[in-house]
């Protein structure tokens, strides 16, 4: 028995779903329009979400400076091998800890807990020691390792719920019609887990793209540079910003994000385990 | 199953770029050292962020290494952004260049550490001469020179010609301006919408620290970790005296309070106030950015009861104490701080050049910007601060100085509720 939403009703959610989208969406769109005004309209007062003029050499400004295409390949590629490698990694892992019972998930679970209260800043020289010593500083493999190193423990933590949401009857009538443990998980586990998945990749990859410190710290060859640390290059010493070149660099650096989100989000959907067991 | 092959296809793609990664690794030793020939290749570790001082910058550079075959110099560009953690990392990492560009300030604990090399003997006579003595002793720790001193800002007023002669007030032509002068003009230019002075302090400490010394308030005595603290009439006259204009007055934009330095200038150049202090830097700035027709002018430096006295804390370029080219590098940069080479970079960053030398000749450079003159007569009055001698002047600023002033300004606690913060946080942090 289902009562009928008043036309009013559905007016009032479709209000609020558009303020809401305007409220998240509005900083972006104040950058993109930051990004084609000319420096004096940036240093007026004048509050305009349409530039006066055009100005289109924030954007040749901030590609010719800084690197920021090799900036962005760095970005990109660090992000990705980031987000495959911690995604395969923590698949299993999160099943096991998922399903598994006893004292070491009990241990498990407490090591990732742990894991994550410590701040960066804390263990940025040793781990600037490690890398060192086994030649890894100063490159992206090393800073690839250190980003799963640091995301992993809550993909983990992550995917292990997601795991936990799907009903172990799927897997009991797997086992009843004779498959394996790792047919169950490759024909019964992942097509179910692909939501979880995708929302986790999306979060590991954010985080690479994102990161700031330990790029800046770990990366000293500026042709290695990440898409943080050549955009900050735009902040100068005593506060100077050159807020054209640097709103313009920003909108460029959205952009991988953008496409990888459209492309990935359509695999995001709930409500897979609809119907999956009969109560 | 579609979305599995998606998630195998972006995992396979993964895969193929981190093999790819492995074969664009920068060196993992890309560190100084000889090469071909018996050539010394010095790591020159570069902050300069604006173009045309990182241009000269290279200039400068390509022009020491046609010359000397044997010693060649590589420009490595970071940013300010970070730099601390970035260089405390490379120095305990030992991964640090073999020239490093910071500021005095941020040096004085990477000196007590042992991380710089003394250069007292290694500096060029003609270049110790060249700057004065208050400017040395902004980069001696222990009577040993750490650093060479290259480029300076004061803190000066820029004021809206037009304002301030619409409010019938004459502009300061003097070689000096006092408080009670620029306190005058200021509450003169305060009328209905438009405020006499825009004042970004966000970030407040460098600024009173700096002004302070104006009026002899030193705040710090002592060396390194033995250094004390004594915050009295002197230490309080600049943020007492900026308190009585934001609250008594009430001639200072109150949110320019809250705000940066360059913040302050969207209302600066919207006619909102009739003046700004700022860093003398922003000189060029205001002159490339202003609106078409703004009519500006740099006010002379300001005067306290001691003169028009400011804090030298310069940019300065170290060598790695563990360098093995300490000689070469000192070398290098004696050359890179001529006369000729400092101008170029003073002028291109509009910042004071250290020595006379390179001052004379970005009057040349500047003949054209009348600004520059005030910014230069500015850097007449630049002393060492004691704070400079201070081991851990970072943190207390940090953590300590910053909020307390910017609780002070803000009309939050008083002048004896500061003082009693400001020396209170020192003995915690001084233990």
């Amino acid at each position: 028995m289902t009562s009928k939403r008043p036309w009013w009703g559905t007016l009032l959610m479709y209000v609020a779903l558009a303020a809401f989208l305007f409220f998240l969406g509005f900083p972006l769109l104040w950058l993109l329009s930051a990004s084609f005004k000319s420096t004096s309209e940036l240093n007026s007062l004048a509050v305009n979400l349409i530039p006066a003029d055009w100005d289109f050499s924030n954007y040749t400004t901030a590609l010719e400076r800084q690197n920021l295409i090799t900036a962005a390949g760095n970005s990109l590629l660090v992000s990705i091998a980031t987000m495959v490698i911690t995604v395969l990694l923590s698949m299993p892992m999160a099943y096991a800890l998922a399903r598994l019972k006893g004292r070491l998930r009990a241990a498990g679970t407490v090591w990732i807990l742990t894991s994550q209260v410590f701040p960066s800043i804390l263990i940025i020289i040793p781990l600037f020691l490690v890398l060192r010593s086994i030649n890894l500083n100063d490159t992206l493999f090393g800073l690839i390792l250190v980003y799963v190193t640091f995301t992993l423990p809550f993909t983990l933590w992550m995917l292990q719920g997601y795991v936990a949401a799907i009903p172990t009857e799927l897997e009991e009538a797997g086992e009843m019609d004779g498959a394996s443990r790792v047919t169950i998980l490759r024909t019964i586990i992942l097509p179910l887990l692909a939501p979880g998945l995708v929302a986790t990749a999306m979060f590991t990859f954010v985080s690479a793209w994102n990161e700031f410190f330990l790029a800046l710290v770990l990366l000293q060859s500026p042709e290695l540079y990440t898409l943080p640390i050549a955009l900050r290059s735009f902040l100068g010493a005593e506060g100077q910003t050159q807020l054209g070149p640097l709103a313009a660099g920003a909108i460029l650096a959205t952009i991988p994000s953008l496409i990888i989100f459209s492309i990935l989000q359509k695999k995001l959907t709930g409500g897979m385990l609809a119907g999956a067991v009969k109560g | 199953m579609n979305s599995i092959r998606g998630i195998g296809a972006i995992a396979f793609a993964g895969v193929a770029v981190l093999a790819l990664s492995g074969c664009t690794q920068g060196s993992a030793n890309n560190g100084s050292g000889e090469g071909e020939g018996g050539a010394v290749t010095l790591q020159f570790q570069s902050l300069s962020d604006q173009p045309a001082t990182q241009a000269a910058v290279k200039s400068i550079v390509d022009e020491w290494n046609a010359d000397n075959a044997d010693i060649q110099v590589e420009i490595i560009q970071a940013g300010w952004d970070g730099a601390f953690d970035k260089l405390i990392t490379q120095f305990t990492g030992g991964t640090a260049p073999d020239i490093i560009h910071f500021e005095a300030s941020s040096i004085v604990s990477f000196a007590a550490d042992g991380y710089l090399a003394d250069l007292t003997d290694l500096v060029d006579e003609d270049l110790k001469s060249d700057i004065s003595e208050g400017i040395w002793e902004s980069v001696t720790q222990e009577d040993q020179i750490i650093a060479y001193p290259s480029t300076l800002q004061s803190y000066m007023a820029f004021a809206n010609a037009d304002l301030l002669e619409a409010a019938g007030v004459e502009i300061p032509t003097g070689d000096t301006m006092t408080w009670d002068e620029l306190q005058e003009i200021a509450k003169a230019t305060t009328t209905g919408d438009t405020y006499g002075l825009g004042w970004g302090l966000a970030s407040p400490t460098a600024t009173v620290m700096s002004l302070a010394l104006g009026f002899d308030g030193g705040f710090f005595s002592g060396e390194g970790a033995d250094a004390s603290i004594e915050v009295g009439e002197n230490e309080l006259a600049v943020p007492e005296r900026i308190h009585e204009m934001a609250y008594t007055d009430k001639s200072i934009q109150p949110t320019s309070l809250t705000q940066s330095g360059s913040d302050v200038l969207a209302s600066f150049y919207g006619g909102k106030v009739a003046m700004t202090v700022q860093g003398s830097f922003q000189a060029t700035n205001i002159a490339n950015d202003a609106p078409e027709g703004f009519n500006w002018v740099a006010l002379p430096p300001l005067e306290g009861s001691e003169g028009a006295v400011q804090a030298a804390n310069p940019q300065t370029y170290s060598v790695n104490v563990d360098s093995e080219y300490v000689e070469e590098s000192a070398e290098f940069l004696n050359f890179f701080m001529s006369g000729d080479n400092l101008a170029q970079i003073a002028y291109a960053d509009a910042l004071i050049p250290s020595s006379e030398s390179a001052r004379t000749e970005v009057e040349k450079l500047a003949a054209d910007n009348p600004a520059w003159t005030q910014v230069l007569a500015s850097g007449e009055g630049l002393v060492g601060p004691p704070f400079l001698k201070v081991e851990k002047y970072t943190e207390w600023k940090d953590t300590i100085a910053t909020p307390a002033f910017q609780q002070y300004l803000a009309d939050q606690i008083t002048s004896e509720e500061l003082a009693a913060q400001l020396s209170d946080g020192w003995a915690d942090i001084a233990g």
